[in-house]
């Protein structure tokens, strides 16, 4: 092989992998606002990509909504699902002076953005679903991360709302076709704090409205792509739908796809997450499965940080931790939910929010 | 221990190892006839991704699932003979070509998604149906054994009839016997007038459309969509059984059914009140065994050898 053969092949094998950083990654939806209005000016950098129809779909559409009524500049970073081109690409991204708030989310940014903060004390920096740590220590947070501002989500309480109706689903055989089933399944992406504390939340629902914890079954997606391999996502479902259970609901991003074909194939039925996957799934027979979604609202708190950010009265230096109370979760409580589910149980339903609330039930927390 | 022991011998768990094992074969047998013309393919998780995505789009907008999965099989195969341009005419190192096409798939696809479909997910928003299952008439009335065999995807059967024919092929065929001659002894092969780089360019375009219909098989009988990257490791997991099956037609299809019986296993008894870090680490423990098998099955085997010389 001569020399000049070799420099080939190396601007070939270049060419091919920049384009498909391009295609997966940093290519992005900047979109920026028509005029410099003067406003404030995020930048979200997105660990992963956007169109996982849940978490950070929801994180978009909550700063595009800024973006349209508070007057912000949105520009969207996507770093791609690489966990190398990560760290490198925070830097990149905070070191441009393209922006005035730089957002991100779940608990693998918390370090790099730890690390950032301190080294860019006239930046603000906003952390979604996991907080940095402000006590300082380990090369983060220098200056106590006081422009940093941290949101986290009582998902735990989503869980505890989704294994209560489902006991109380189970309880009143109200599943048509699944009547004499009593196992319900949970599948998380992988086993970290954030997704178990969904998990812990629903069996802890599901415990209080009278069902036994040995009839929760969990599984978790693992490998290489946990929140996206629906091809596993749906293997697992069979498995729960084989072993008696009438409703599973897939916490796994992407992979949960393969729980509505399973659900269809076996008669059965689920949750959705996230958003209302009654309404984004475009299959009839899939929808039907769906008899609520739990939701997580990154989009509403982000948006009401920009409304804060905006007014000045934002709190940075601090965790904000948001659940049922105040909108951030919650269940979706539509036409087909009204169909499917018996009058006595959404009333049931209604008075365990209460008593999260209220105080009366503290839901636990894998926290 | 029971609870394990019932799942291992029930029917559900036994239609399940065929169902995940398809993948598997199919981009194997791939894998293998690469090997066999005397050229790795790295690039079968690519050849998988960019099948199963092209599969998707055309079935979805053509609304005709056959032509979905011969265009997903054309393009893998394809992406095969761009292997064989990049690594026969162009003298590429093949490992270097082999990950250029994986990351030229990934990227290429969630671009095409994103282009047609506004959609940076995949393609569950558009309805592209899947290949048909085929039940079985008279296997389907056999207790236990009609469960497991019938009612399977169509691809689940050409999976595991591909292992006969692959062998067929190499042992009983006159371009078989090509194939292996070009990659064991190009030479050789050159001066008694076997046209050497037209076979490997045919082997390396079979190899991509069998990694193409085991894409085929994840984007329209798995699931009936698309999603990026949704081979998930799986080509590589395939590769890995090319050469835990000693290069050879049948040890191929025991080692990719070994490694779908793993992740079967791991689904199933996932759900048991096992840690599921430990259940996620089977197929991969299994892996690590079976090369460091393979590895000492060669030393012994050179070791056998200089006696000759």
């Amino acid at each position: 092989m001569n020399r000049s053969r070799v420099a080939a092949v190396v601007a070939v094998a270049g060419v091919l992998a920049l384009a498909a950083c391009g295609g997966g990654g940093s290519g992005g939806a900047g979109s920026s606002s028509p005029a410099a209005s003067g406003g404030l000016r995020i930048k979200l950098v997105v660990n992963g990509g956007l169109g996982d129809k849940s978490f950070f779909d929801s994180a978009h559409e909550g700063l595009k909504r800024a973006q349209k009524n508070l007057g912000f500049d949105l520009k969207v970073v996507e770093l791609g699902s690489d966990r190398t081109k990560w760290e490198p690409g925070f830097e990149d991204a905070a070191a441009g002076d393209d922006y005035d708030i730089l957002a991100a989310g779940t608990f693998d940014v918390t370090d790099y953005i730890g690390k950032l903060a301190p080294e860019h004390p006239d930046k603000k920096f906003w952390v979604f679903d996991a907080p940095v740590d402000y006590r300082g220590g380990g090369g983060v947070c220098a200056n106590r991360c006081e422009n940093v501002y941290s949101v986290t989500f009582k998902q735990n309480e989503g869980g505890y709302l989704a294994g209560f109706l489902a006991q109380k689903l189970v309880a009143a055989k109200a599943l048509k076709g699944a009547e004499s089933l009593s196992k319900v399944g949970v599948i998380g992406g992988v086993k970290t704090p954030v997704i178990d504390d969904f998990v812990v939340g629903f069996k802890a629902g599901y415990t209080s409205a009278g069902g036994g914890e040995s009839d929760v079954l969990v599984q978790y997606v693992g490998g290489d792509k946990p929140f996206g391999d629906p091809a596993k996502g749906k293997e697992i479902s069979n498995a729960m739908y084989g072993q008696g259970a009438a409703l599973v609901w897939p916490v796994a991003g992407l992979s949960g796809l393969g729980t509505f074909e399973s659900a269809v194939a076996n008669k059965r039925y689920t949750f959705g997450i996230d958003s209302d996957q009654h309404e984004t799934l475009v299959d009839q027979a899939q929808r039907d499965t769906v008899i609520t979604s739990m939701l997580k609202n990154v989009g509403n708190a982000l948006y009401k940080a920009a409304e804060q950010a905006k007014a000045g009265s934002l709190k940075y230096g601090a965790v904000d931790s948001i659940g049922l109370k105040q909108d951030a979760v919650g269940y979706v409580d539509n036409d087909h939910f009204k169909q499917v589910v018996p009058e006595s149980v959404r009333t049931d339903l209604r008075q365990a929010v209460d008593r999260i609330n209220s105080g009366t039930v503290r839901v636990p927390t894998a926290f | 221990m029971n609870a394990v022991v019932g799942v291992v011998f029930s029917s559900a768990f036994l239609a399940a190892v065929m169902r995940v094992a398809t993948p598997y074969l199919l981009a194997a047998f791939g894998g293998l006839i690469a090997e066999r013309v005397g050229v790795s393919n790295i690039a079968l998780e690519g050849q998988m991704l960019a099948a199963a995505c092209t599969g998707a789009l055309v079935a979805g907008h053509q609304g005709s699932v056959a032509l979905g999965a011969v265009s997903g099989i054309a393009v893998a195969a394809l992406l095969g003979l761009l292997l064989a341009a990049l690594r026969l005419h162009l003298g590429a190192d093949v490992i270097i070509a082999g990950i250029g096409l994986n990351l030229l798939a990934s990227g290429g696809t969630a671009y095409a998604v994103f282009a047609l479909l506004g959609d940076k997910g995949g393609t569950s928003g558009l309805q592209s149906g899947s290949l048909p299952r085929l039940h079985l008439w008279g296997v389907e009335r056999i207790p236990v054994l009609g469960e497991i065999l019938s009612g399977q995807n169509i691809v689940t059967y050409l999976a595991f009839l591909a292992a006969p024919v692959v062998a067929w092929l190499l042992y009983r065929t006159r371009f078989g016997f090509h194939l292996r001659a070009v990659g064991e002894a190009p030479d050789a092969a050159r001066s008694v007038g076997i046209p050497v780089r037209r076979v490997q360019c045919l082997g390396l375009a079979l190899s991509g459309a069998l990694a193409g219909l085991a894409g085929v098989f994840l984007s329209m009988g798995y699931v009936s969509f698309f999603v990026r990257d949704m081979t998930a490791g799986r080509g590589f997991i395939a590769l890995a059984a090319v050469f835990l099956g000693g290069l050879r037609p049948w040890g191929v299809f025991l080692a990719a059914l070994a490694f779908g019986a793993a992740e079967a296993l791991a689904v199933q008894v996932g759900t048991l009140d096992i840690p599921p870090q430990l259940v996620s680490t089977i197929p991969y423990v299994l892996t690590l065994g079976a090369l460091a098998t393979y590895a000492y099955r060669r030393r012994r085997r050179s070791n056998a050898e200089p006696s000759r010389a």
